[in-house]
């Protein structure tokens, strides 16, 4: 008994050892010779270990930033946060202890997920599995927040993680089958209600500004060769990433840099903090790539398996080669957007920076939307619209997240923000009856 | 044993879709009864990460980008990142030029 409450206490609450445990299960199930068996899961643990890395690097980026934004404008009472899924995750699986949770949850939601897809008119399998990651996290997190904690915490979690990746897919199916024209595959990527206000802005615009007649696909446009640069995602945030960092630095003045920067200057120490910023982004993300490995195929395995005719939901640049000028049209706009965006949530009290790569990816998927329904009328101002939508929910989301614990820090998919709203919905109607 | 074909699948953050078409390369390969290694990775990394492969596949609009890597490796790239037919459309004449079919 006490060798297994030494094994309970001192291993099982280990998140990397519980991740690796769940993949050494999907393993296990799909029948893996013992050499992939252990390889499979030291290779998950490797991954969450260095998702943690990451995570630890961005956060000492993002401290320095807050910081700077405080020196810089803390006078007028208002603080900054950076919109960020992927910090989010890391945060709540290291800082806040959740990382077990989450894992579980995330095997949780497969569970869920099949089930549904099984016996429900929706035949969708979420395949992508950052995606799932993201929402297992804001589950957990917003769960956790309402009071739950152990089996209920993730059973509820798993429940409603589940639901929203059999539901989302099933949301969006009707434009991805006007984009794909056929219906082999669905889009799994939890920024579906951005997509779906993109195409609902698309057709009004297609209503009022066109009197019912769609404008010219993106497609004919011949964009400058020089804009593929954007397709590099990383690229990107740091393009966007250095002026934020460099201007609030400017405003904040050498003095309050002194303290971080030592001896080097403050701007060139702005721009190697702003690099950090997407070193730890970088480092993460390759984390989730070596966590994920195992896991997705696996799930994917069993899930074509028990739900033969399910549609797979893919992780959103699958849609990207069918129109690819939309994706440049809608990141630039929803980037312009967001820029929009950003002006207001300062007026709400927490100046929210845009998510980079939630402009791009997202971005880029809400101009194909706009595109299917409305041309290139649809992703330029569909894409714009996007932008503000994209910055507005997540501003309204910040102050539940700077209760729970996050650091200078909100979330991206707004699919995620809904999860938020919706467990935050549930706690205050029980609220009204007393129970919670 | 014939040595194992190493391909790497690219995306923009070599998360989600490069992962899906990793998997639907694999089954394509399997049915062509080719002994393959995959792994996925983003479009950043192709330039370093392209050492350790023997061929690329991509979606087509990183078309620009990842011959400008100049990794003189065979290129493949797709319009639909998961459909087995345009993957076995695609891959075969590669892979009869590399002697494995």
């Amino acid at each position: 008994m006490e060798i297994l409450n030494w094994i309970i206490e001192n291993i099982l609450t280990q998140a990397s050892v519980i991740i690796g445990l769940v993949a050494l299960l999907g393993l296990a199930l799909q029948k893996k010779p013992v050499n992939e068996l252990i390889s499979g899961t030291l290779k998950t643990m490797l991954g969450f270990l260095v998702l943690s890395a990451g995570s630890s690097v961005m956060q000492t980026s993002l401290t320095y930033f807050g910081d700077m934004f405080n020196q810089a404008f803390g006078f007028t009472n208002m603080s900054a946060v950076v919109a960020s899924i992927e910090g989010i995750n890391g945060q709540a699986m290291t800082d806040l202890g959740l990382g077990s949770e989450i894992a579980i949850c995330l095997a949780g939601i497969f569970i869920v997920n099949i089930i549904l897809a099984r016996f429900s008119p929706f035949k969708y399998v979420f395949l992508t599995g950052q995606a799932l990651l993201w929402e297992s996290t804001l589950c957990i997190v917003f769960a956790y927040f309402c009071g739950l904690s152990g089996v209920p915490l993730i059973i509820i979690a798993s429940i409603v993680g589940g639901a929203f990746a059999t539901l989302m897919p099933a949301f969006a199916q009707p434009v991805v089958r006007k984009i794909t024209e056929s219906d082999d595959i669905a889009l799994g990527h939890f920024c579906t209600f951005g997509y779906m206000f993109t195409a609902l802005i698309a057709t009004g615009t297609k209503k009022l500004l066109g009197g019912g007649k769609e404008a010219k696909s993106t497609e004919e446009l011949e964009l400058p060769q020089s804009l593929s640069f954007m397709q590099d995602s990383y690229l990107a945030v740091m393009v966007v990433m250095i002026p934020f960092y460099i201007i609030i630095a400017a405003f904040a003045g050498p003095e309050a840099s002194a303290e971080y920067a030592g001896d080097v200057n403050f701007i060139v120490y702005a721009f190697l903090q702003a690099m950090q910023f997407v070193v730890g982004l970088y480092v993460l993300l390759a984390g989730v790539r070596l966590l994920l490995a195992e896991l997705v195929p696996a799930f994917q395995g069993i899930s074509m398996k028990l739900v033969p005719n399910a549609r797979p939901a893919l992780d959103c640049p699958v849609l990207f080669t069918y129109a690819p000028n939309a994706v440049i049209i809608g990141f630039i706009f929803t980037t312009i957007g967001s820029l929009i965006g950003m002006v207001i949530t300062g007026f709400m009290g927490t100046l929210v920076i845009p998510g980079v790569m939630s402009n791009f990816f997202a971005g880029g998927t809400a101009g194909i939307f706009g595109n299917a329904i409305d041309g290139r009328r649809g992703a330029i101002i569909g894409g714009i619209f996007h932008g503000i939508f994209i910055m507005i929910l997540p501003a309204l989301l910040s102050p539940m997240l700077a209760q729970i614990g996050f650091v200078n820090m909100t979330c991206t998919d707004v699919d995620t923000v809904v999860t938020g709203f919706f467990f935050m919905a549930i706690k205050s109607i029980l609220g009204v009856f007393g129970i919670a | 044993m014939a040595k194992q074909l190493r391909i790497l699948t690219v995306c923009g953050n070599g998360l989600g879709s490069s992962f899906a078409c990793q998997m639907a390369v694999e089954g394509v390969l399997k049915g062509l009864g080719v002994d393959c290694k995959l792994d996925h990775d983003s479009v950043s990394s192709v330039a370093s990460a392209a050492r350790n492969f023997d061929m690329i596949v991509a979606a087509q609009n990183f078309q620009t980008q990842i011959e400008g890597a100049n990794t003189g490796l065979p290129c493949v790239f797709l319009k639909r990142l998961v459909d087995k037919k345009e993957i076995e459309e695609k891959i075969t004449p590669v892979l009869q030029e590399m002697g494995l079919l």
